[in-house]
């Protein structure tokens, strides 16, 4: 009985290795390629990955600027990866992203005086609902007429940054030059985490990274254990076999869409709520499309979307450090980024480079 | 007001506007007909729109520009084309890769070569390619207003566009190469028994999209705005994409149906010229193609038909 318990921990174990393996070779042929490309424009990569290092880990307020970016993507890349388990590609979690923001924060406004706990469950409700809400129509229109949601969705991302766009400059407008939105009372904020692990003092982190990492956890569980989880899986997996098995594929694809959305609305939320405290025309850095790359490098898996939006998070906050010491433009990090989507999924790439290291090892011991 | 809006120069501007997206759009048509789905135009757009610039820029010549735009495009669909066919990658990842690497190409190429970021100084753009001076008074004055506007003051790849989509459609349905792609895109495994290349098909399929990805990249900055700005494309491959389907994959359906958005792109420029009159928001007009395209989707999808083997990877049997 121990033997074998032994046996299958073991098998998990290289299970997870074997898993664990494309992503992070990929990772490792983007930043080589990043390097070249690097080299080519003239700059030194190994000062830049450096920079880049120090930046994102180098101490205390360093990780907590990490934990700070990686927590949007976070949210983004839970949405994208609930999405793709579902059969859909929602490319629009930046739109549903805004839409959040907006919500929270003329939300945040209207619950002045309010008890703080209160406010921050109402104003995340409100964010998810809104995000589910901007993703309903192209998910509507993908389950009646197949309007294919990688387009619906992005129309929904520019109407939704324009609707934004015009709060931020006409109704919503806070007194002054700059077309922002008024800043939110203490109450409609979420705490920031140094407050409560000071060596994390002074980066701006707040509480939306533990809702975060919580919410990551809870839609694995989702994905894994309920119906409505199973349903979705199916559905992304085989939809004929689905509707013969006796779910509704119609009803499957817009619940999941809308559960992405919802998903991807949280992240404007605690954007507003824990970093921005107000709501702008560039409150995010493209958080909507960096979560495509999240998930992906996370294979979908809830779990895995911690690990890759806290590497990515650190590409991001690294990014300025490398800027500013080894002088190379911060856009490198989107093409290390397009490089590892690419690698991810053409797999092919990274097994067949770890094909040749592990030809290479049985060569050297032989 | 209405005579102010409907002038001879918004019809003009419509046709401009269009050609962005007709050029993208027939090239969805010809990839997606060879089964190959090509989101990827927006960024082949985006980095042609850069290479064109940099490329005059550097040559001093638009028309040079132009010719290196195209093959940035066709540059980044062979890309897309080995991971897609070689490599049998998702397809829609696969273009999504390539829209994000165009974007960071083009921004940290911009910093590396221009030495900023943001928008590039102007550079010399392709100019009209007729310019008559006709009656300029009476009724032969306002004929000829209408008809040198919407005829004859047009940027040479204006007129490309609409020499590639007739041409287009006459061979999609009336030359063997025609046929053979339609076949690719309807069943691989058919064409492939009675001896067409699958592979070499669909390359140069996602190829000739890629160049004219490019080429309407090039229109962007070196006819339409005369610099490059970052991230300038602004979806229009995206709704390139849904034109195509609106135009039921054909060449000339293709061009009608950017025709339609470029229509609506104009009339929105034009309406925000009467801001004082018309009290909505700009926000509003900027929203109308975005808009358009999901009226547009929704309304046609369910009617039109895609090519059966569309997205789906070929694997030799």
């Amino acid at each position: 009985m121990a033997e074998l318990t032994r046996e299958t921990l073991s098998k998990r174990v290289t299970g997870v290795l074997r898993e664990l393996a494309v992503p992070l070779v990929s990772v490792a042929i983007a930043a080589a390629i990043g390097s070249v490309i690097m080299l080519v424009s003239g700059f030194d990569p190994l000062t830049a990955f450096a920079a880049m290092f120090k930046g994102a880990f180098g101490g205390g307020r360093q990780i907590g600027e990490t934990m700070l970016r990686s927590t949007p993507l976070m949210f983004t890349g839970l949405a994208v990866a609930y999405g793709f388990r579902a059969g859909l590609f929602n490319i629009g979690a930046e739109g549903q992203l805004f839409m959040g923001g907006l919500s929270a924060a003329w939300l945040g406004i209207v619950l002045a005086g309010m008890p703080r706990p209160l406010n921050i469950v109402l104003m995340i409700l409100a964010g998810a609902a809104i995000g589910a809400a901007w993703a309903f129509i192209p998910a509507l229109l993908k389950a009646k007429v197949g309007a294919h949601e990688v387009i619906t969705t992005m129309m929904f991302t520019y109407i939704g940054r324009y609707i934004v766009s015009w709060l931020v400059t006409g109704p919503l407008k806070a007194p002054g030059q700059i077309p922002q939105t008024n800043r939110l009372p203490v109450e409609s904020t979420l705490p920031r985490l140094h407050e409560m692990l000071p060596f994390l003092t002074p980066s701006r982190v707040h509480f939306g990274f533990v809702i975060a990492v919580l919410l990551a956890m809870f839609v694995w569980w989702v994905l894994k254990y309920t119906s409505l989880g199973y349903e979705s899986r199916a559905v992304g997996y085989n939809p004929f076999a689905s509707e013969t098995g006796g779910i509704s594929v119609p009803a499957t694809t817009i619940k999941a869409l809308c559960i992405s959305g919802a998903l991807a609305g949280l992240a404007g939320v605690t954007e507003v709520m824990g970093v921005h405290l107000r709501l702008f025309d560039q409150f995010s850095a493209g958080f909507g499309f960096t979560g495509i790359a999240v998930a992906l490098l996370a294979k979908n898996n809830p779990i895995g979307v911690i690990a890759a939006a806290i590497l990515f998070g650190g590409l991001s906050a690294g990014g300025g450090t490398m800027q500013l010491e080894a002088d190379v433009p911060q856009k490198v990090i989107l093409i290390i980024q397009a490089l590892i989507i690419f690698l991810v999924a053409a797999e092919q790439i990274a097994r067949w480079v770890i094909g040749w290291t592990e030809r290479k090892g049985v060569e050297n011991a032989g | 007001m209405l005579a102010d809006i409907f002038t001879p120069d918004l019809f003009a501007s419509a046709i401009r506007m269009a050609t962005p997206l007709a050029l993208a759009a027939i090239g969805g048509t010809i990839c997606e007909r060879s089964g190959i789905v090509n989101i990827a135009l927006e960024g082949m757009m985006l980095f042609g729109a850069f290479m064109g610039v940099i490329g005059t820029m550097f040559t001093g010549s638009p028309w040079a520009g132009a010719l290196i735009a195209v093959l940035s495009g066709m540059s980044l669909a062979l890309i897309h084309a080995f991971a897609s066919i070689t490599l049998r990658t998702d397809q829609v990842v696969s273009g999504t890769a390539i829209n994000i690497l165009s974007l960071g190409l083009t921004g940290f190429l911009m910093e590396v070569i221009i030495g900023h970021p943001g928008t590039t100084d102007p550079v010399a753009r392709l100019r009209p390619v007729f310019n008559i001076t006709g009656p300029t008074e009476g009724l032969f004055g306002t004929v000829w207003r209408w008809v040198d506007a919407i005829v004859f003051s047009y940027t040479p790849i204006v007129y490309m566009a609409i020499v590639i989509a007739v041409v287009g459609q006459w061979a999609l349905f009336n030359t063997r190469w025609g046929l053979r792609l339609r076949a690719l895109g309807e069943h691989p495994r058919a064409a492939d028994t009675v001896g067409i290349s699958v592979i070499r098909g669909r390359y140069s399929a996602v190829i000739v999209s890629g160049a004219l990805g490019g080429l309407a990249g090039a229109n962007l900055t070196l006819e339409q705005v005369g610099s490059f700005t970052e991230g300038m494309t602004n979806a229009r491959g995206f709704i390139a994409l849904a034109a195509n389907i609106f135009g039921r994959w054909t060449p000339v359906g293709s061009y009608l149906a950017s025709l339609l958005f470029g229509f609506a792109d104009a009339l929105q420029i034009k309406l925000q010229l009467f801001r004082d009159v018309i009290r909505i928001p700009s926000q509003f007009f900027l929203m109308l193609p975005y808009v358009l395209t999901v009226v547009v989707l929704a309304g046609v999808v369910g009617r039109a038909v895609a090519p059966a083997a569309i997205g789906k990877p070929y694997e030799k049997g």
